[in-house]
């Protein structure tokens, strides 16, 4: 039985030092055949093995990992901390009184207020609105003072694609535009597109069926290529990009925008 | 079996010492390069932009480093650029770091304008005392290359119907879908804007912002291993990383154009 356990153990060692030390009686116990005790080892040689490789595996995917991350993370970090030349900013009040200095302050204080000047010559002080299509809200200016902001509806960005391959992109066009017109109680004029959105034939160009009444609204503000700044029936969409490309606003909002802005007044859509 | 294995030890313990020895100096070799490729950069800009600003201010070198000149030098950058996009009727995007704001402008009016939650710069572009980083500041950049999260344009395609029986009346766009929003914008000069959304609470937003950090920079590390391989310094794009509330960064991104200019106020 204590053999047994010696054995387990698998202790080479320990097996000599028992033997050394063992009695008669044990003798007869120990003095076991040779293939018993070297067998044991021998049946866990491949288990250490794959041990040893799952080890080594193991290790070196750590230190790649390492690597990799140290490539990856730290040597950014580095970069941040290389050495370089920093220039020291004084404030030295002897300098301030050197005529150089004082020359040189006052032709760039006046280049900063020339510029200054242009620069907030570029805001009208008269009205203009700016229109935001990716919250759908506007903001009407007088005297660059926000006097009124709402929803309003634009480009719903679908591309309408027939069989024969022919496109249509509705989107609010961006940038800097101006008003072309105003209209009160627009009729709205039918594109193509309209015709082929519902499926219906397009009828010939000036066909009374193109022209429909009421949908657009008390007013109408043109902005050019056919884009309008006008009423909608559709007032739960507001605040939307359902639109063809015009912009939609409320009746509220839109006879106060037609009292202020007059033609040519700027319009910006980001 | 036991002679085999004596044999063969010597040769793997060689060949594992020689394999650590070469990916040490190699990564030593990187790690040097990428360290040396700011210094390169700066040197770079001077060469480009400190000329000009020699020739343009012939001041003083004490005068070039008192902080009102400098205060009044960066305004002057700062607005030269405005103007020079305000002249377009383009839209354009300012970045004042000094004040942490973002501000979307149409031919010099401010249309919006987004407050930065966090902002972490360059040194290169901190060190704007340098004359040649306001030189290069006076004139804007231009976007050459962006990465993002969002589509640009979220254009939707809709097949026509073929008679008015298949005509189905638009339906209520969903607004709910609220993808997470992370771009990066480089310029020329090669220096890149990182804007990402502030909110990262949700889950995929943490994971969405974590995949988009590390493929840029997987992308980054492979173009300096492939510079580092023919012995060449690798570039060194200096950035500008903000964090902005999640819609103001995607008006940010959806309103400027591809190829749109950015001003920035150091």
């Amino acid at each position: 039985m204590e053999n047994e356990k010696i054995t387990d153990d698998g202790a080479q060692a320990e097996i000599g030092k028992n033997t050394a030390g063992a009695d008669s009686v044990n003798n007869d116990i120990i003095n076991l055949p040779d293939n018993t005790l070297s067998q044991k080892p021998e049946a866990r040689k491949p288990l250490f093995i794959v041990f040893r490789y799952l080890f080594i595996i193991i290790c070196s995917i750590l230190v790649t990992l390492s690597l990799i991350l140290f490539i990856l993370y730290a040597v950014p970090v580095l970069k941040e901390f290389s050495p370089r030349r920093k220039t020291e900013i004084t404030n030295n009040q002897e300098l301030k009184k050197d005529l150089l200095y004082k020359k040189q302050i006052s032709v760039l204080t006046k280049d900063v207020q020339r510029l200054s000047l242009k620069f907030n010559a570029y805001t009208s002080g008269q009205s203009y609105i700016v229109i935001n299509t990716i919250e759908n809200r506007f903001s009407l200016y007088t005297n660059k003072k926000l006097i009124r902001e709402g929803f309003c509806s634009s480009g719903s960005y679908t591309m309408l694609q027939t069989a024969g391959n022919k496109k249509w992109i509705f989107k609010t066009p961006k940038g800097k535009y101006w008003i072309h017109g105003k209209t009160t109680n627009p009729v709205w004029k039918r594109p193509d597109w309209s015709f082929v959105e519902e499926g219906s034939p397009i009828p010939p160009k000036d066909d009374f069926s193109r022209y429909e009444y009421g949908v657009l609204g008390d007013y109408a503000l043109a902005l050019g290529d056919g884009y309008m700044i006008h009423g909608t029936i559709y007032k739960r969409f507001l605040g939307m990009p359902v639109t063809h490309g015009c912009v939609r606003l409320n009746d509220e909002d839109l006879k106060v925008i037609f009292n202020t802005l007059n033609i040519g007044s700027k319009v910006y859509i980001f | 079996m036991e002679t085999e294995i004596t044999n063969k030890r010597p040769h793997r313990k060689i060949t594992f010492i020689v394999l650590i020895s070469i990916i040490s100096v190699f990564i030593i070799y990187y790690s040097i390069m990428s360290i040396i490729s700011p210094v390169r950069k700066l040197e770079e800009i001077k060469n480009e932009f400190g000329a000009k600003a020699a020739e343009k201010n012939e001041v003083d070198q004490k005068i070039l480093m008192d902080s009102t000149y400098l205060k009044l030098l960066k305004e002057k950058a700062f607005l030269q650029s405005r103007i020079v996009m305000a002249e377009t009727d383009s839209i354009y995007l300012t970045l004042n770091l000094s004040d942490s704001t973002a501000n979307i402008e149409i031919s010099g009016v401010v249309v919006h304008k987004a407050k930065m939650k966090s902002l972490k710069t360059s040194k290169i572009l901190l060190a704007g005392n340098e004359n040649a980083i306001l030189s290069m500041l006076a004139t804007p950049f231009t976007i050459s290359h962006a990465f993002a999260t969002i589509k640009k344009e979220p254009v939707m395609i809709k097949m026509a119907p073929k008679d008015t029986s298949e005509y189905k009346p638009d339906i209520m766009p969903d607004t709910s879908i609220t993808e997470p929003v992370n771009y990066i914008l480089e310029m020329n000069g090669g220096i890149r804007i990182y804007v990402y959304q502030e909110e990262n609470v949700k889950f995929n937003a943490r994971i969405s912002h974590i995949s988009f950090d590390l493929k840029d920079r997987l992308r980054d590390t492979w173009s300096a291993l492939k510079s580092v391989a023919v012995l060449k310094v690798p570039e060194y794009h200096p950035f500008i990383k903000i964090r902005l509330p999640r819609t103001d960064a995607k008006i940010i991104y959806r309103a400027i154009p591809k190829n749109g200019q950015i001003a920035v106020f150091s």
